[in-house]
C-alpha cells in the first residue's frame, strides 16, 4: 500500500511514490513507518540525531527516555508537526508505507488526516461534545452520516455510554479522563491509520489512566499507535515495542542532542536490554 | 541512585548464598551419614533443615515485597524471579539430603551390599560436587561455571548398576537392603539433577537469553 499524500492539485500516485523510495526499498507490508537516519534541527541546534527504527502495523510503539532526549520531537516528525515550528528542519527520512513524508510533493494536511495526534493535556475545543468529534469530518467536507460518524468514534473511544445523553453540552464539563477520551474520539473520527500520543495520561489519575491504557489495547486492533511516555511501567504494560532515547552532551557547544539508544520488543527491553544505558535507565540507576 | 534498593538486591543475593551454605552443611552431613551412619550428624541435619525452611520463607517474603514496592525490571527483575526459583531448588536439595540423613538408624542396611554401597558413594561424590559447583556459580555469577553445571549429565548408568548390585545381593535382609539403598540412590540422583537445574537458572539470570529460559524446560 502506497498512500497518496500529495496535494489534490498535484497528483503523483503510486508510481511517483515508488520513485521517491527507489526500486530496492520496498517496505514489508507490516511496516508502517521506516525511519532512517532521522535528525531534527532547531536552527543550528541539533535536537536529535541518528534515529533508525521501524514501526509495525497494529502495534503500540512506546518512546521512553529522560527529559530532553528528543522523544517528543521524534514523535512530532511522524505527522510533520515540527513544520509548524519556525527554524525546525528534518534530515533523513521517514517512509510511510514506503512514501517519504518529507518529500516536497507531500501535503502535510493530508499527512495529518492519516496520522492523528493526542496531546499530553486534554485539549477539547470549547464547543459541544458533538462538535468536537464532528470537527475533523466537517473540515474534510463530510456532511452525510455525521451522527453515525460521531457515535462510532465515541464508541471506539469508550466514551459513548457516558455522554450519549449530553452530546450538545460543552466538552469542558467533562472530567480530565473523559476529555482525553474525547480527544481520542476526535482523532479517530477522521479515520486515520496511525494515532500519535504524547504522554496522554500524564495529567490523569490512575483510574482514568487505566481506562486509556485499556482503550489503547482495543484501538490497536484497527490502528497503529505511537506513544511517548514518562511512565516506564506504562510502556512495559501497554507497548509491543519500546524505543529508548537518551541525551548526549556535546562538550564543545555545551548543548544536548537526543539519540536513540535501543529499540526492541518491549518484553526484551524490560527483561534483558542489550545496552547498558537502557538497563541503567529502566532500573532507575540512570546517571 | 536508588541506593537503598540496590543495597537490598545485593543483600538478597547474599542471603540466597547463605541459604546455599546452610544447604551445603546438610549435604555434607548427608555424606557423613551415608559413610558412617553417624546419628549426631543426622540430628543436626534435621535441626538445620528447619532453618533452611525458615530462610526459604523469609526470602520469598522479601521477593514479594520487592516486586510489590519496586516493580523491578531487566537484570533486577531476573534476579528477583531467579531468587524465587533458585531458593525452591535449594530447599528441595535440602529435603533430599535430609531423606538420606534420616536413614542413619538403618545404616547397616546401606552397607550390607559392598558393591551397592560403593556405587552410592560414587553417586554421593558426584552429587556433592555438582551442588558445590552450582553454589559457586551463584556466588560468583560466573557464566562458565553455570553452563558447566547445567550441561553435566546425570550419571546415566548409576541407577542401573545400583539395581544390578542389589540383585546380586543374596542376604536374608535383601528386600530391606534394596528398599533403603534405592531411597538413597534416587535421592542422590535427584540432588545432582536439581544442581544442574540450578546451573540452568543461574545461566538465564546472567544472560537474559530467552533461549536459555526455554532450555530450562527439559
Amino acid at each position: 500500500m502506497s498512500p497518496d499524500l500529495t496535494a489534490a492539485t498535484e497528483p503523483v500516485g503510486t508510481s511517483g511514490a515508488t520513485d521517491v523510495v527507489g526500486p530496492n526499498e520496498v517496505a514489508t507490508p507490516s511496516v508502517v513507518f521506516d525511519v532512517r537516519e532521522l535528525a531534527v534541527y532547531y536552527g543550528e541546534f541539533r535536537a536529535v540525531r541518528d534515529v533508525d527504527l521501524e514501526v509495525h502495523q497494529h502495534e503500540i510503539t512506546a518512546f521512553i527516555g529522560p527529559s530532553g532526549c528528543g522523544k517528543s520531537t521524534v514523535l512530532r516528525c511522524f505527522d510533520r508537526m515540527n513544520d509548524l515550528i519556525e527554524g525546525a528542519r528534518v534530515d533523513g527520512r521517514i517512509l510511510y508505507h514506503g512514501v517519504d513524508l518529507y518529500d516536497p510533493r507531500i501535503d502535510p494536511v493530508e499527512v495529518r488526516k492519516r496520522i492523528g495526534m493526542v496531546f499530553q493535556k486534554p485539549n477539547p475545543f470549547p464547543k459541544s461534545i458533538y462538535d468536537n468529534v464532528a470537527f475533523g469530518p466537517r473540515l474534510a467536507g463530510r456532511k452525510k452520516d455525521l451522527d453515525d460518524t460521531v457515535e462510532r468514534a465515541l464508541r471506539r473511544a469508550a466514551l459513548w455510554d457516558e455522554v450519549k445523553d449530553r452530546l450538545g453540552r460543552s466538552a469542558m464539563g467533562l472530567s480530565g479522563g473523559q476529555q482525553q477520551r474525547l480527544c481520542i474520539a476526535r482523532a479517530i473520527a477522521v479515520e486515520p491509520e496511525v494515532i500519535l500520543m504524547d504522554e496522554p495520561c500524564s495529567a490523569l489519575d490512575p483510574i482514568a489512566t487505566a481506562r486509556i491504557e485499556d482503550l489503547m489495547q482495543e484501538l490497536k486492533v484497527d490502528y497503529t499507535i505511537l506513544i511517548v511516555t514518562h511512565n516506564m511501567q506504562q510502556a512495559a504494560r501497554v507497548s509491543d515495542r519500546t524505543a529508548f532515547f537518551t541525551t548526549e552532551v556535546n562538550s564543545e557547544s555545551d548543548t544536548r542532542t537526543g539519540v536513540l539508544v535501543e529499540y526492541d520488543k518491549t518484553d526484551k527491553m524490560f527483561s534483558a536490554p542489550s545496552d547498558e544505558r537502557t538497563e541503567n535507565y529502566i532500573t532507575g540507576r540512570f546517571g | 541512585m536508588r541506593q537503598h534498593y540496590t543495597d537490598e538486591l545485593e543483600q538478597l543475593a547474599l542471603q540466597v548464598e547463605l541459604m546455599g551454605v546452610l544447604v551445603d552443611e546438610n549435604v555434607e552431613r548427608m555424606q557423613t551419614v551415608l559413610e558412617t551412619g553417624d546419628l549426631t550428624s543426622a540430628e543436626a541435619a534435621i535441626a538445620c533443615d528447619d532453618r533452611i525452611d525458615d530462610m526459604n520463607v523469609s526470602l520469598m517474603e522479601r521477593c514479594y515485597e520487592l516486586l510489590r514496592r519496586e516493580a523491578p525490571v531487566a537484570a533486577d527483575l531476573r534476579l528477583v524471579v531467579s531468587v524465587l526459583r533458585v531458593t525452591a531448588e535449594l530447599e528441595r536439595i535440602g529435603d533430599l539430603s535430609l531423606r538420606i540423613a534420616k536413614l542413619a538408624p538403618e545404616h547397616h542396611l546401606l552397607v550390607a551390599s559392598p558393591a551397592a554401597f560403593g556405587i552410592l558413594g560414587a553417586m554421593a561424590d558426584h552429587a556433592v560436587m555438582q551442588y558445590r559447583e552450582a553454589l559457586r556459580a551463584w556466588s560468583t555469577f560466573d557464566l562458565a561455571i553455570a553452563e558447566r553445571v547445567a550441561a553435566e549429565p546425570p550419571v546415566p548408568l548409576a541407577g542401573r548398576t545400583l539395581i544390578e548390585a542389589l540383585l546380586d545381593y543374596e542376604g536374608h535382609d535383601a528386600v530391606m537392603v534394596s528398599l533403603r539403598t534405592m531411597v538413597a540412590g534416587q535421592a542422590l540422583d535427584r540432588i545432582a539433577d536439581h544442581a544442574a537445574v540450578l546451573g540452568a537458572r543461574i545461566r538465564y539470570l546472567i544472560t537474559g537469553d530467552p533461549d536459555h529460559l526455554a532450555a530450562e524446560v527439559r
